[in-house]
C-alpha cells in the first residue's frame, strides 16, 4: 500500500472523457475472422468508430492499441492500421502490450495524456487474432538462419548449415502456458478455482448470465451503436442465447483434469479463444464539446497490481484482488458506491475467485492488510451487458470492450435517473497481473 | 454493374458497326463535374412571347444566349419558352424553330420548354396547348441522341420565369445533374426563397440523413450530398456493419446503425442529428427492399416486409418529423420507384409500397410546407446496381438497353443528384412531386 | 590411507572416460581384470579451467534461463563432472561406471561465479555404503576460484546389483504412499530432451539419448538425466535466490522421456527476503514422484 499516493486525481487537472467505443463481433477462432489480420480488424474498428463520430480524415491526437498474439511485421501495428483507416494519414500512434490489460491499459495511459493537456483526443484500442497467430520457426533453424546471416565464407555457412537437424524444422506455434510454469492460463485457474473451492454449478451460473446478458443487450439495441458488423458476422461468435444449465452442466471439464474431481472448469465456463477488434474515443471536455460529441463517462483513474504466482504463493489471474482495494481505498469507494462492476470473465472461476476474495475476512486481513473483509458486491451489479464468457475474449480487444460498455451503460442510466453513477472494470492479465479502472457518468 | 456493351459500342471500331446494323448507340452522359460550364455550349432561346427576361437570367449566369443558330455552331441547350400559349395553333412556330435546330445540338445537350399546367388553365384551348407542349416535348425527347434530354418545366399560373424556384429547376434540368432525367415534366410552385449562394455546393451548412446508406443508390445520394456540402447522417440496418462505416467516413459524415421500422427510429435520427449537429435539414428515405414474387405465389412475410420497410416506416419516420415542434420541418425526398408507377411482375408487394410512396409524397405537402419543409419523390427506372445486376441478362439488357430513350441504364449518381436537387433551395418550388429519373423508359411512360 | 593427489593437465573427455569405462567392464567381464574393493584414495585436480561463454549460454537458453554472466549453480557442476568421472573411471574403482544411477546431489554454492573466473576443480569420491539395492557411493568435487572454494557438492550414486563383500545390504525402506500436492509448474518433455541437455552438459550416458541406446542398457525408453530435472527447478530458484545457498535433490523415479512432469515449488521467507525452497516433482499422470529437495540460503 505504501506506493499508493494519498490524494485522488490532483487539483487542476482536466477530465478525460469516453466518447463512445466500437467493435467488431467477436468472432471464435478459425470462423468469420480466420483469414483477417491483426491490422485487417483493428482498420474495421478504427474505421467504424471513425463513421460513428463522424472523424473521417481527422487528426486525432493520439492512437495507442496492442496485440497479444502479434507478428514482428506488425512492429507498428497500430499505426499501419491508422494508415490504413478513414483517419488523417498525420494521425501518430504507437503500440502497447500489457496481455489481456493492454486494452485497458491503452485507454487509461491515453487518458493520462488527455488529462495532462497533451492531448484533446484520442482513440485507444487493441486487437487480436488467435486465427491469424504467429508461427515462429524453431530455436534451432532461427539460430541458423541468423548464423548464416552473419556468415562471411561459404565455408561458414556450410557450417552453419550443417548444424540444422530435421526437428528444426518443425513451426513453433504460440501458446497459452506461462513461460515460468509451462501451465496454461486454465491451469493455473483451475488451481486456484480449486484452492477457493469454487463449485461447478457456481460457474455454469455465471456463464449462463453472461449470455443472457449479452443475448439481451443484443436484443435491446444496446450493441448498436458500439458494435460495427464485420465479414458477415452481426452479433459475437460465441453467444448462445439459447444455453442452459442443463447443457453447460453436460460439458466436460478441459482445465484441471489432475484434479481429479475437483475439476471444475469446463469450454463453457471458460473463454474461448476469439478473433476481433476494439476502439475506444476519448478526449477532454472541450473536445467533445465543441464538436457536439457525447460525452458518456468520464475516466476516473486506475491502478495496476501485480501478484507472485511463480512458486505459487498466489493466482496467476488474482491480481485485481489487490488492485480493487488499493483503488478503493484511494478513493474512499465501497463496492457500495457502485452502480455497475465489469469483471473481466477470463473463466467463471476468476470472477468467483475475485468475489470470494473480497468477500474473505482471512483474505482481506492476511493478504491485503486490511482490517476485515472488503465486503459483498450484488451479483445484479455485475457485467449485466454480458461480458467475456459470452462474447469472446480476443486478449487485447476485451478492455476497449468493456470501457465501451461501461461508459455507455452509465450515460443510460444519467439519462434515465438523472444520477452520476460509478463503474468499477477489472480485467486481469497473464503475468500474474490485473489492472482496475474507475468510470464515472458525465 | 459495369455496361460492357456502353463501353465497346463507343470504342472506334465497334461504333462503326453498331451504326451499320442500326444497333442502340447509347452515349456516355454528360453528368456533373465540378468546374464544367452549365451546358457545353450556347443556349438557344425559343419564345412564343418576348424572351428578353429569360435571356438576361441565362446571361446572368454565364451562358452565352443565341436567338437563332449561327452556321457550324454546337449548341449546349435550348430553352424553350412557351408560359405564354394558350391555343394550340401557336406550337408550330416555336416547335419548328427548336426542331430546325435539333442537327445543331452537342452531345449531352439539353432541351427544356417552360409552360403551365394544363389542369390550372381557365380555357380548354389553353388547357389543350399546354398539354400539348408536353406530347411534343416527350416527343422530342425520343428523337434526341448522343445522350441529349427534353424536359419539361410547368410553372404555376401567376408565377413570373425569374422566380427563384423556376430558375432553380431550369438550372437543374440544363444542369449535368440531370443526366439521366429524360422526358419529365416539374410543376414548379411558389415556395421558393432564393437559390444557393455556391452553386457548386449548394448544400452547405445543411445536416442530411440518408436511410440505406450502406450501398447502391443510397451510397451516392451520401456521397453527393457530401459533395454539395452537407454533413451527413448515414443511416443502415447494424447488419450493414462495415460498408455503412466506409461509406459515411467517404462522405465525411456518422454512421447511425438503425432499423428504421423500429418504433423509436424517427426519434432517434432526430437525437442524433439534433445532438451532433443541431438539427435536421434534410432526410432521405432511400431505404427499401424487394422480396419478388408473384401475387399467385406471395406470402405474408413478403408482403408485409416490404411494405413495412418501403412505405411504413417512411410513414412513421415523417410523423416523427412533423411531431417534433422544434424548428423547420426539413425538405424530405423519398425513393419511389418507376415500378410503383407502371407496375412489374412479380413486384405487387414494391410496387404497392412505391407508389404508396408517391401517394404518400402527394399528400404530406401540405403539411410540410406549413412547418417550412417540402416532401418530394425520385422515381429511378433501371439504375445499374448490384440490386439489378442479379436481374437474368435477357430481361437487364431490355430494360437498360430498349426501354429508356437513352439507351442505357442509369447510375446511381444520376438518383442521386436528383435527389439533392430535391434536398436544396434551388427546388424550393418543388412539393409533392415525384420526379422521374428513368432515362424516358417506356416503362412508366 | 594416504592420498594419491593427481593433478590433470586438462578436463577430461567425457566420451573417452565411457569409452575406457567399457573397456574396463569387458575386462573385469573376461576376468582379464579385478576390481578392489575399496574407493581409491586419489582426488583429481583440473586447474585453471576456462568455461567458455557460449557453453553457458546454451545451457542457460536450454533450460529457460536468463542470460547471465554469472554462472548456473548446475553449470558449474556439469562443468565439473569430467573431473569427478575420471575418478568413477579409474581402473581401479571399486563399482562399474556404466549403468550407474544417480540418487541425489547436495551443493553448496557460496557465492556468485563469473563466467570468467578461472577454476580449480578437485573431486573424491567416499562414503562407499550399501543400498538395499546394490553399492552406493558419495563424489565430492570442490570449485575454488582464486584458492577459495566457491562452489562444494556431493553427487550420490548407485551401482545396482553390485554388492561389495564387507558392506551390509540395507532392507528395502517401505514404499511411501506419495499424493500430488498441486503443482505451481509443468514441463513437457519431449523424447529429445535428453540429447539436448547432453549437448549442453557433455554427458553422454547412452541411457539419456535414445530408446534404442537405453534399451542395450537394460531401459525401456531412455530418461532424462537427473541434472536437468535439478536444473530446470533451481533455475527457477535461482531468480528468487540468495547469492549464497545450498540445494540438495533426491532422485526417485526415472523420468521416462517424453513426460510430462509436474512440479511443486514453495518458497519459505525469512526476515522479508527469500529463505527457502521446497521442490518435488512427479509424473503429471502417474503420480509417481520422480525428485525431491530443497534449496536454502546460507
Amino acid at each position: 500500500m505504501a506506493s499508493t499516493p494519498a490524494s485522488p486525481a490532483a487539483e487542476g487537472i482536466r477530465k478525460a472523457v469516453v466518447v463512445g467505443g466500437n467493435r467488431t463481433p467477436f468472432a471464435r477462432a478459425n470462423g468469420a475472422y480466420a483469414q483477417a489480420s491483426n491490422q485487417d480488424m483493428l482498420t474495421a474498428a478504427l474505421d467504424g468508430l471513425v463513421a460513428r463520430f463522424g472523424l473521417a480524415d481527422e487528426r486525432i491526437g493520439e492512437v495507442a492499441a496492442g496485440a497479444v498474439l502479434k507478428h514482428s511485421r506488425d512492429f507498428n501495428l497500430t499505426r499501419e492500421a491508422v494508415l490504413g483507416s478513414a483517419l488523417a494519414p498525420t494521425t501518430p500512434a504507437y503500440d502497447l502490450q500489457q496481455a489481456c490489460a493492454t486494452g485497458l491499459e491503452t485507454v487509461m495511459g491515453l487518458a493520462n495524456k488527455i488529462k495532462l493537456g497533451q492531448i484533446e483526443s484520442a482513440i485507444a484500442g487493441g486487437v487480436d487474432s488467435a486465427s491469424d497467430a504467429p508461427i515462429a520457426v524453431s530455436e534451432g533453424l532461427r539460430a541458423v538462419l541468423l548464423e548464416l546471416n552473419r556468415a562471411k565464407t561459404l565455408k561458414q555457412k556450410a557450417a552453419a548449415v550443417a548444424k540444422l537437424r530435421p526437428k528444426d524444422l518443425a513451426p513453433v506455434a504460440p501458446g497459452t502456458a506461462e513461460p515460468r510454469t509451462g501451465l496454461s492460463m486454465g491451469e493455473h485457474q483451475a488451481l486456484t478455482t480449486a484452492a477457493w473451492e469454487i463449485s461447478r454449478a457456481a460457474q455454469d451460473e455465471l456463464a449462463l448470465a453472461s449470455h443472457r446478458n449479452l443475448a439481451a443487450a443484443y436484443e435491446r439495441g444496446f450493441f448498436d451503436d458500439l458494435v460495427t458488423p464485420y465479414r458477415g458476422l452481426t452479433r459475437d461468435g460465441n453467444l448462445r442465447a439459447d444455453t442452459s444449465l442443463e447443457k453447460l452442466g453436460a460439458l466436460q471439464p478441459v482445465f484441471g483434469r489432475s484434479l481429479g474431481d475437483k475439476a471444475t472448469m469446463t469450454a463453457g465456463n471458460s473463454t474461448p479463444l476469439t478473433d476481433g477488434a476494439s476502439a475506444v474515443l476519448i478526449g477532454s471536455e472541450d473536445f467533445a464539446r465543441s464538436r457536439d460529441l457525447p460525452m458518456l463517462a468520464s475516466i476516473v483513474d486506475a491502478e495496476a497490481a501485480a501478484v507472485d504466482f511463480v512458486h505459487g504463493k498466489e493466482g496467476l489471474l488474482m491480481a485485481p484482488a489487490y488492485a480493487v482495494p488499493r483503488l478503493l481505498a484511494r478513493h474512499q469507494l465501497t463496492f457500495e458506491d457502485f452502480d455497475f462492476i465489469e469483471i473481466h470473465e477470463a473463466f467463471a472461476g476468476t470472477v468467483l475467485c475475485h468475489l470470494s476474495a473480497w468477500e474473505s475476512e482471512e483474505f482481506c486481513r492476511n493478504k491485503l492488510g486490511l482490517d476485515a473483509a472488503l465486503g459483498k458486491i450484488d451479483p445484479s451489479k455485475i457485467n449485466v451487458a454480458g461480458s467475456s464468457l459470452a462474447a469472446g475474449h480476443p486478449f487485447a480487444a476485451t478492455g476497449g470492450r468493456i470501457v465501451a460498455t461501461l461508459a455507455k451503460l452509465l450515460h443510460e442510466q444519467a439519462v434515465s435517473e438523472g444520477r452520476r453513477g460509478r463503474g468499477l472494470i477489472s480485467v486481469c492479465a497473464a503475468g500474474g497481473m490485473g489492472v482496475v479502472a474507475i468510470l464515472e457518468a458525465c | 454493374m459495369a455496361d460492357a456493351y456502353l463501353k465497346l459500342v463507343n470504342s472506334p471500331p465497334a461504333s462503326v458497326i453498331a451504326k451499320k446494323l442500326g444497333l442502340p448507340r447509347p452515349t456516355e452522359l454528360r453528368r456533373y463535374r465540378r468546374g464544367q460550364p452549365m451546358v457545353p455550349g450556347p443556349v438557344l432561346v425559343v419564345a412564343s412571347g418576348a424572351a428578353e427576361g429569360l435571356s438576361g437570367q441565362l446571361s446572368g449566369w454565364g451562358l452565352e444566349v443565341r436567338r437563332r443558330t449561327a452556321p457550324g455552331e454546337k449548341l449546349g441547350a435550348i430553352v424553350l419558352d412557351l408560359t405564354t400559349v394558350s391555343d394550340p395553333r401557336e406550337l408550330s412556330e416555336p416547335m419548328l424553330a427548336v426542331g430546325a435546330s435539333l442537327r445543331d445540338l452537342a452531345p449531352g445537350a439539353r432541351v427544356v420548354s417552360i409552360s403551365r399546367p394544363a389542369d390550372s388553365a381557365s380555357e380548354p384551348a389553353a388547357a389543350a396547348a399546354r398539354q400539348g407542349v408536353q406530347g411534343a416535348v416527350r416527343s422530342l425527347a425520343r428523337e434526341l441522341r448522343a445522350g441529349a434530354t427534353a424536359n419539361g418545366l410547368l410553372l404555376a399560373d401567376g408565377m413570373d420565369l425569374a422566380d427563384p424556384g423556376a430558375l432553380g429547376a431550369l438550372q437543374f434540368l440544363l444542369s449535368g445533374r440531370s443526366a439521366y432525367v429524360d422526358g419529365q415534366f416539374l410543376l414548379v410552385g411558389p415556395g421558393a426563397d432564393q437559390l444557393p449562394e455556391d452553386a457548386d455546393r449548394p448544400l452547405a451548412g445543411r445536416t442530411a440523413v440518408v436511410t440505406g446508406a450502406a450501398r447502391g443508390i443510397g451510397a451516392a445520394i451520401a456521397k453527393v450530398l457530401h459533395r454539395d456540402g452537407a454533413r451527413v447522417v448515414c443511416v443502415d440496418l447494424p447488419a450493414a456493419g462495415e460498408e455503412l462505416a466506409k461509406v459515411s467516413n467517404a462522405a465525411g459524415g456518422t454512421a447511425l446503425q438503425l432499423d428504421i421500422t423500429s418504433d423509436d427510429a424517427g426519434a432517434r435520427i432526430l437525437e442524433h442529428a439534433r445532438s451532433r449537429y443541431g438539427g435536421l435539414d434534410i432526410m432521405v428515405h432511400n431505404a427499401g427492399i424487394t422480396r419478388d414474387k408473384l401475387l399467385a405465389n406471395m406470402d405474408q412475410a413478403r408482403w408485409d416486409s416490404v411494405i413495412n420497410v418501403n412505405l411504413a416506416a417512411q410513414l412513421r419516420i415523417n410523423e416523427a418529423l412533423l411531431a417534433s415542434g422544434a424548428g423547420q420541418a426539413p425538405r424530405v425526398v423519398c425513393l419511389a420507384s418507376t415500378s410503383g408507377i407502371a407496375g412489374n411482375r412479380g413486384q405487387t408487394n414494391y410496387a404497392a409500397s412505391k407508389a404508396g410512396v408517391i401517394g404518400m409524397v402527394g399528400a404530406s405537402a401540405a403539411a410540410f410546407a406549413e412547418r417550412g419543409g417540402a416532401i418530394n419523390a425520385v422515381a429511378p427506372g433501371f439504375i445499374e446496381t448490384e440490386m439489378t445486376a442479379r436481374i437474368p441478362w435477357g430481361t437487364r439488357e431490355v430494360a437498360r438497353r430498349l426501354l429508356p430513350s437513352l439507351q442505357q441504364g442509369g447510375l446511381p449518381v444520376d438518383v442521386a443528384e436528383a435527389v439533392a436537387f430535391l434536398a436544396g433551395d434551388a427546388a424550393g418550388g418543388v412539393n409533392g412531386r415525384t420526379l422521374r429519373v428513368c432515362g424516358q423508359s417506356l416503362v412508366g411512360a | 590411507m594416504s592420498t594419491d593427489d593427481v593433478l590433470l593437465e586438462e578436463l577430461p573427455s567425457l566420451s573417452r572416460l565411457y569409452v575406457s569405462a567399457a573397456s574396463t567392464a569387458a575386462r573385469t567381464k573376461l576376468g582379464a581384470l579385478e576390481r578392489p574393493l575399496v574407493l581409491p584414495p586419489a582426488r583429481h585436480t583440473v586447474e585453471d579451467v576456462r568455461v567458455s561463454l557460449e557453453h553457458v549460454t546454451r545451457f542457460q537458453h536450454l533450460l529457460h534461463g536468463t542470460v547471465r554472466d554469472s554462472l548456473p549453480s548446475v553449470f558449474v557442476h556439469s562443468a565439473a563432472f569430467p573431473v569427478g568421472m575420471s575418478i568413477l573411471a579409474r581402473t581401479d574403482f571399486p563399482l562399474p561406471l556404466l549403468g550407474m544411477v544417480h540418487l541425489g546431489n547436495r551443493v553448496r554454492h557460496l557465492r556468485s561465479i563469473h563466467f570468467s573466473e578461472p577454476l580449480a576443480i578437485t573431486a573424491w569420491a567416499d562414503n562407499l555404503a550399501g543400498h538395499y539395492a546394490g553399492t552406493q557411493v558419495d563424489l565430492h568435487v570442490t570449485v575454488s576460484s582464486a584458492g577459495k572454494p566457491v562452489w562444494e557438492g556431493v553427487s550420490t550414486y548407485l551401482a545396482k546389483g553390485v554388492f561389495l563383500p564387507g558392506l551390509d545390504k540395507q532392507t528395502r525402506p517401505p514404499r511411501e504412499d506419495f499424493v500430488p500436492p498441486r503443482p505451481t509448474a509443468t514441463w513437457r518433455l519431449g523424447p529429445e530432451a535428453g540429447r539436448e541437455y547432453a549437448g549442453v552438459s557433455g554427458d553422454f550416458n547412452p541411457i539419456h539419448l535414445s530408446s534404442l541406446s537405453a534399451r542395450v542398457l537394460g531401459l525401456k525408453r531412455s530418461i532424462a538425466h537427473g541434472m536437468y530435472l535439478a536444473s530446470r527447478v533451481l533455475t527457477s530458484i535461482e531468480s528468487v535466490a540468495a547469492e549464497k545457498f545450498e540445494w540438495d535433490i533426491r532422485f526417485a523415479a526415472p523420468v521416462f522421456l517424453p513426460a510430462t512432469v509436474a512440479v511443486r515449488i514453495e518458497d519459505e521467507e525469512a526476515g522479508g527476503r527469500w529463505g527457502a525452497s521446497c521442490f518435488v516433482g512427479w509424473g503429471e499422470r502417474s503420480h509417481r514422484k520422480h525428485f525431491q529437495g530443497t534449496a536454502r540460503a546460507l
